[in-house]
């Protein structure tokens, strides 16, 4: 999913590779309807899936047994193994909702969402912008087409994401419609395939799981970076200082990465891989991968001498080969990040958060 | 529809004086700052442009008589709530270029605002630009030619009506600002690396380089 937009940033450095399209089996557009791009890179990707088959067989097995004919499971430590290791396609939509509290607020408010969805009219602000940001939204993606009858959208994907994203403008007027919520909102359609499922999802992300991060200032994600920072500082001191030396901010480098919640950043599979844990396991994910994607990197990123080339390589480091094999990814990401208290956590996000709002209000 | 355009490339060995400086694109949401800047560096267009988030960062080259210029160009957010990331972006910027959207009178507002921002906050030197975009649009024209061109007349601004879409003046509007740079001589060198941008915490310090 990431892949058109990298076409388009990598500027005017080349980027070739030695893709081998027209011999691949691949067809040209992904199973969540992503099209590939023209440099897209078939021979790494087939080679990860040759591999990744097997796994994702396995897990199917794993997840049919554990499962058998139950729609509900308890949460646990088997549990958290399994989400770690990935939940399969078939069940993911309806375990997201599961494990991350979503499926209990639906049933406990029926018709809220179809409340929400005939409610008043929007400002007219709110509702241009997401108008105007509709037809942005994956535009590589055969879902995502517009499909229009007299300038009105009509069918498919986008007539959904713009009703989820009005319906939550209305639950959640403090937040109402922030750049970014329409690829999440956008990702949770594609793997639900229901309205009401991902506008519950939308609700738990921003209610309970990331409660700052979309707000008029979006103090949450200016304090998670800045909590990323401070973990490079310790765990990679070589990175932070280069990245200073040459007169680079984190906002600039990751702002993105929160705020997509890696969605648009990182391959589709391992984006679905992340938000699995994310619905899960928490918040605390994203800053574990968020931290295995610099630590793992440091002599990439160390190698990179200038301003430009390091914000390059930040990008080039979310799509490389180890960013595509999303099962040794995810298996990475645990191991490097390490034993991660919560509380520790929470106190970095305090502090952190208490520097950014006195920043603000100079 | 992908054909490069006649931005000129370095040609390798044997340039003149090497300059590199960064740029900015500030605007109101979905007036085609980051189609301009596609356009600008690889002469592509996309109807529906994917929203930006944060901010992207591109390079390009452009060749001014015995100059190579390189711009760094930072392509931003346009939407409110990431105004309070914008300063980052062009602090230090030794350019930027202003879009609005001559089919929408708000958009042109914006970008009035954002001039002033720039004019109090950013390097006292930077050279702006502004771009009235979609061009191509003019049967819904909102926003005079006229009248935006006395507005950057009053606020010494670069001024040209451009389109993503056709090509028209993306070129230019960037060769226009490489024009206008101050480029010193003592660059003779050729290294691209330190000391030829405005930065907070460059290594190099003092007023070396040829850009500043």
């Amino acid at each position: 999913m990431a892949d058109r937009r990298a076409a388009g940033e990598e500027g005017g450095d080349g980027g070739t590779n030695s893709s081998t399209t027209s011999q691949s089996r691949l067809s040209d557009v992904d199973e969540y309807g992503f099209q590939r791009p023209p440099d897209f890179d078939y021979a790494t990707y087939e080679e990860f899936m040759s591999r990744y088959l097997t796994v994702l067989a396995r897990r199917a097995r794993k997840w049919a047994h554990l499962l058998g004919a139950r729609e509900t499971v308890g949460r646990g430590v088997k549990l958290k193994r399994y989400v770690r290791k990935g939940i399969p396609m078939k069940h993911r939509g309806k375990m997201w909702l599961e494990v991350s509290g979503a499926r209990q607020q639906m049933s406990l408010r029926p018709g809220y969402y179809r409340a929400m969805l005939a409610g008043a009219p929007l400002g007219e602000e709110v509702q241009e912008a997401i108008r105007v940001d509709l037809p942005r939204t994956f535009p590589d993606n055969i879902h995502f087409r517009q499909v229009t009858q007299d300038a009105q959208v009509t069918q498919g994907k986008l007539v959904s994401l713009n009703n989820v994203l009005s319906a939550f403008c209305r639950h959640n007027a403090g937040i109402g419609y922030c750049q970014g919520l329409n690829y999440i909102a956008g990702l949770l359609l594609l793997v639900t395939n229901d309205e009401e499922s991902s506008f519950w999802l939308l609700c738990v992300l921003t209610d309970s799981l990331l409660p700052d991060y979309y707000t008029s200032t979006m103090v949450g994600v200016l304090t998670d970076t800045r909590v990323m920072e401070a973990l490079v500082k310790e765990r990679c001191p070589l990175v932070w200082r280069h990245v200073e030396h040459y007169g680079l901010t984190w906002d600039l480098l990751v702002t993105k990465w929160f705020v997509c919640l890696f969605a648009e950043v990182l391959p589709i599979e391992t984006v679905l891989r992340i938000w699995d844990c994310l619905f899960y396991e928490g918040n605390k994910v994203l800053m574990r991968v968020a931290l295995a994607l610099v630590v793992t990197n440091e002599a990439e990123i160390l190698k990179a001498q200038d301003f430009g080339d390091i914000v390059k390589c930040f990008k080039k480091i979310t799509q490389d080969a180890n960013a595509i094999d999303c099962h040794s990814f995810m298996e990475t990401v645990f191991k490097v990040s390490g034993s991660f208290p919560r509380a520790r956590l929470a106190k970095l996000r305090d502090s952190c958060m208490e520097q950014v709002l006195a920043e603000s209000k100079k | 529809m992908a054909q490069r355009t006649s931005v000129q490339r370095p040609s390798g060995g044997g340039q003149g004086k090497i300059c590199q400086f960064k740029l900015v694109l500030l605007g109101e949401s979905a007036v085609g700052k980051s189609s301009l800047v596609l356009r600008f560096v690889k002469g592509q267009f996309h109807e529906y442009q994917e929203s930006t988030i944060g901010a992207a960062f591109l390079t390009q080259t452009v060749c001014l008589d015995d100059t190579t210029v390189k711009f760094e160009i930072w392509d931003t957010a346009g939407q409110e709530r990431y105004h309070s990331l914008a300063p980052m972006y062009y602090r230090g910027a030794q350019a930027a270029i202003v879009v609005y959207d001559i089919t929408n009178q708000d958009t042109f507002g914006r970008a009035k605002t954002w001039v002033k921002e720039l004019q109090r906050q950013a390097s006292p030197n930077i050279v702006i630009a502004l771009a009235g975009n979609k061009a191509d649009l003019a049967n819904k024209r909102m926003v005079e030619y006229e009248e935006a061109q006395t507005y950057a007349e009053e606020n010494s601004l670069l001024f040209m009506e451009t389109s993503a879409k056709t090509a028209m003046n993306v070129n230019d509007i960037f060769l226009a600002i490489a024009k206008k740079l101050p480029k010193s001589d003592n660059s003779a060198t050729g290294s691209q690396r330190e000391g030829m941008t405005l930065r907070p915490s460059d290594p190099t310090p003092g007023p070396a380089g040829c850009c500043k």
